[in-house]
């Protein structure tokens, strides 16, 4: 405010309270009668002008604390008398006595209206309390507002404090010790109980009273944290809640039902966070989810997962999707790693992975009685095994596709019901490899040999009529087992024979498809791991432009008279093609090279010579064992017609078919005849002398005696009379063309070139790098070893510390200091 | 403006103690937060329920300046730079010790 100076200021009129001590109990005789009147809610006559003027009188006369006490005084007189007695008079005695567990229906009844009668008077006494300190508080604000400077609460405060001490606090009859505030606290938790039995109550009522706690304070300074509803009645609500769901959780797991539990559990925690909502108040909510998370799902959740006949392995195989999520829901609430659930699917994975695994080995055991020997000369009954040997190969493809029906079902599961989440998706992964792995090193398994079989299978026949999608789609699946095979070496060996048979007898139905494979495995497992197989289909390549370059040398080169035998050559590089293919070598016995029939052998001769001529100082080994040949056969009916037929017979077959052109007819051969001319090797032999003579469709041969064996005396004629509705005839020859699962000589074979492999592998390793390092501590050699080894086999730590040993012989390496034991690189 | 609810008329009465009336918006004289809470709705108080205010130890000229400030300060509360208000001095001690009655 602007002020001139000079000017003349009129007093201000005395005001009629001013200086006047004595006015003082009039005054406040005025006051008191009002406020009561406000209390008794007769305030319409009522000028608040005049008492806010009697307020404002009495605090400018310096009486401002005597009229805060008066107020204070006459407060907790009306609380005492009436506000009690109304609220009191509202208890009765069902309310006192069934402070314990109410099971009877009635007296439930009968108590949940006292209570709710009780609560209603409380609500009311509070409300009104509420307003009435509201007006008395605008009334005396001058009040305040002086008073303010001495430190005092507010008017309004200290009311409410009365209200606490004098109302709830107050003990309900002058005998008893029981106060107001507790019997408030029990109604509010047996209305709770009654909601979680089931029952409907009044909620906004609750909710008021829970306001009311909420509003008033411990102490007069108001702090947040000392709030009544949190000092008083949650730790007491919690409480309750959780020995009710310590019982809850007790009563379910005796129903042992799983799935009732997840739903009851999911559906206790709906109820509760809507009860923080509506009935009491929302702060609570993280605080009653933890006694619910703890009390009634992790202290239960291990036992629920396990439950007998319920549990997480009946969800799983009946594929209760939705059990399985709100299990998993739970599960995450309490714990990250849902440790209980994850070893369940865990468990129930290798389970059902180790029945499929059975299965396969049961089919496989089934048939290996027929096959468990090789078919030797004057063993029993080989005829049988070609059966059995295929259903051998169908329990490997059943293996594969069982083991991806499950992989499916789960990653079903996963998606579905575990959120794809992370945690699950890699304890799921380790589970189907633990199964895939299990028993690796032992002959029980199998898995490399099969899922190389089913890649064999499909590439061979399965992908036939099959669109681009489903063939990715499928050799996708193939890979992503191959992702759970710890032993990559292994399935690397068992792939590369049966790709090189498919390649061979080029029974592989798309090149294509095989590229598709080939580059699907690299991006899996890396560059190193399809080297070699990448240098078979090279080979592959060369071999075909090597057969049509030979082609035109021969038509410039040959006498036309000459009897044309067309050669189709496939030159492979021996390190890259697996090595039972390459040898010659059977049973550790030197084979000789056999004898061609003498216009093969000229063929030969003219492609080594064409060979070598490109390619000096190179030595060409011949594998009879692997090639096939078209020949055409005339059989001379004993009705003087003649038949012809063109077979196509294995290298060897048509090397035996061969000797019969310069056999007259009527005559025969004996096994050791055709062995001594051929110098075919004795299991070859027999096999192809088999199929020739024995197997019922493809008889060129006879055989005399007729057995189902073939033995060393046996004898041979040329089957004039053979008979066949088709032009062609494909002679296959028994067991060994198609790939098979091996039996048990074959397969210690396997392992045992394996195992060498790994060894080279090994050293190799060690050798690198120690070279980098030049002395390095026993265990760090070790684990680096492993680690560098891990993404084609799991080597074992023996045959490291034996690979050590010999380096150490061998002097590549030396032992540098005993303890801790280094070693130090010798260059 | 004033808190429109239909049964709250938008004008209320101010009475000096000489028997001055003053009829101003609601919004206005509840500047003052002496009478802003006798007209309280909530509160049943007589001045509340007739919107009527006698200010016993107000006088007219004081309460017309009053009202004068009322309307000053409703016209310019969302205004950051404000013309002073002309206040006659020989008023401006009344007009303080009414300031503070009504706790404006």
């Amino acid at each position: 405010m602007a002020m001139r100076a000079r000017q003349k200021i009129r007093a201000p009129r005395r005001g009629p309270t001013a200086g006047k001590t004595d006015d003082f109990e009039k005054y406040w005789g005025d006051l008191s009668t009002s406020l009561k009147k406000i209390h008794t809610k007769d305030a319409s006559d009522i000028s608040f002008e005049l008492l806010y003027r009697n307020a404002y009188g009495i605090v400018l006369a310096n009486r401002g604390p005597d009229l805060y006490e008066r107020t204070k005084a006459l407060e907790k007189e009306w609380l005492d008398g009436e506000v009690k007695a109304q609220v009191t008079a509202a208890i009765t005695s069902s309310l006192l006595l069934a402070r314990e567990q109410v099971d009877v229906q009635d007296q439930a009844n009968e108590r949940r209206e006292a209570g709710e009668r009780f609560l209603a008077a409380i609500k009311e006494a509070w409300e009104d309390h509420q307003l009435c300190m509201g007006m008395i508080t605008d009334v005396l604000m001058y009040m305040d507002r002086v008073l303010a400077e001495h430190r005092k609460p507010p008017i309004y405060v200290a009311a409410m404090a009365l209200f606490r001490d004098h109302v709830l606090r107050s003990t309900i009859r002058s005998d008893s010790e029981t106060t107001v505030y507790s019997v408030l606290e029990s109604t509010v938790l047996f209305m709770i109980q009654l909601e979680r039995s089931g029952h409907i109550i009044d909620r906004p009522l609750i909710r008021h009273c829970i306001y009311m706690l909420e509003g008033l304070y411990e102490t007069i300074t108001e702090e947040e944290s000392t709030k009544l509803y949190l000092t008083v009645f949650e730790p007491a609500f919690l409480e309750a809640s959780r020995k009710f769901y310590q019982a809850e959780g007790r009563r379910l797991l005796e129903t042992g039902d799983a799935a009732t539990f997840c739903n009851i559990a999911t559906e206790r925690l709906r109820e509760e966070i809507e009860r923080c909502a509506d009935t009491i108040s929302p702060s609570t909510e993280s605080k009653i989810k933890d006694i619910l998370d703890n009390e009634l799902i992790r202290n239960n959740l291990k036992e629920v997962i396990s439950l007998e006949g319920t549990g997480v392995k009946n969800m799983l195989d009946n594929d209760r999707i939705d059990v399985l999520q709100s299990l998993y829901v739970l599960s995450a609430r309490v714990d990250d790693k849902k440790a209980p659930l994850t070893a369940a699917v865990q468990k129930r994975i290798v389970e059902m992975g180790k029945e499929i695994n059975a299965s396969a080995i049961a089919a496989a055991q089934a048939s290996t009685l027929g096959v468990g020997k090789k078919p030797e000369p004057g063993e029993k009954k080989p005829a049988e095994k070609e059966k059995p040997v295929n259903q051998q190969t169908v329990a490997a493809i059943k293996w594969v596709d069982d083991i991806l029906a499950l992989k499916q079902k789960f990653d079903n599961i996963w998606m579905k019901a575990f959120k794809s989440d992370q945690v699950m998706q890699g304890a799921i992964s380790s589970s189907f490899a633990e199964f895939i792995n299990l028993g690796q090193g032992s002959s029980d398994s199998r898995s490399s040999e099969y899922l190389s079989l089913f890649f064999d299978e499909n590439l061979k026949k399965g992908i036939k009529g099959k669109t681009d999608i489903e063939v990715d789609a499928l050799l996708e699946n193939g890979i992503t087992l191959l992702r759970y095979v710890k032993d990559k070496d292994m399935f690397e060996a068992y792939y590369k024979k049966h790709l090189s048979r498919r390649l061979l007898m080029k029974r592989s139905v798309s090149m294509d498809a095989e590229r598709q494979m080939i580059s699907k495995m690299k991006m899996e497992v890396g560059n190193q791991f399809t080297q070699r197989l990448e240098a078979m289909f090279k080979d592959m390549t060369i071999s075909e432009d090597l057969t049509s370059s030979y082609k035109q040398h021969v038509r410039q080169a040959s006498d036309p008279d000459q009897k044309k035998v067309e050669l189709d050559i496939n030159v492979l590089t021996s390190t890259m093609w697996p090595m039972e293919i390459m040898s010659n070598v059977k049973s550790d016995k030197v084979q000789l090279a056999c004898i061609f029939p003498k216009e093969i052998e000229s063929v030969k001769q003219s492609f080594e010579q064409f060979y070598l001529g490109k390619h000096n100082g190179r030595k060409l080994s011949w594998q009879a064992s692997m090639g096939t040949a078209d020949i055409r056969a005339t059989f001379q009916r004993s009705n003087g017609k003649t038949q012809r037929h063109e077979l196509n017979v294995s290298t060897y077959a048509m090397m035996i078919l061969m000797l019969f052109n310069d056999v007259p007819a009527g005559e025969s051969l004996t096994y050791t005849d055709i062995q001594a001319q051929t110098r075919i090797p004795d299991h070859d032999l027999g096999r192809n002398l088999l199929s020739l003579a024995v197997a019922p469709k493809t008889r060129v041969l006879k055989k005399d005696p007729m057995s189902k064996d073939v033995n060393p005396t046996d004898r041979f004629f040329f089957n004039h009379d053979f008979q066949s509705p088709f032009m062609k005839v494909r002679i296959g020859v028994v067991s060994g063309s198609a790939n098979k699962v091996e039996n048990q000589d074959q397969r210690k074979e396997t392992e045992k070139k394996m195992s060498e492999e790994r060894g080279a592998s090994i050293e190799a390793a060690i050798v690198r790098i120690m070279k980098q390092r030049k002395t390095l501590i026993h265990s760090q050699l070790m684990t680096e070893v492993l680690t560098q080894l891990s993404a084609r086999f799991t080597p074992d730590v023996n045959m490291i510390k034996k690979r050590i040993e010999s380096l150490i012989d061998r002097e590549y390496l030396e032992r540098v200091e005993e303890d801790p034991p280094t070693y130090g690189y010798v260059a | 403006m004033s808190s429109s609810k239909s049964s709250q008329p938008d004008y209320v009465t101010l009475v000096s103690g000489d028997g001055f009336e003053f009829v101003i918006p609601r919004s206005t004289a509840c500047v003052s937060g002496t009478i802003r809470r006798m007209l309280d709705p909530s509160s049943r108080f007589s001045e509340a329920i007739s919107g009527r205010c006698v200010l016993e130890n107000i006088s007219g000229v004081v309460l017309e300046k009053v009202c004068e400030y009322f309307c000053y300060n409703e016209k310019n509360k969302h205004q950051a730079h404000v013309p002073d208000m002309d206040i006659p001095p020989e008023l401006c001690l009344e007009l303080l010790m009414a300031a503070d009655y009504l706790d404006t």
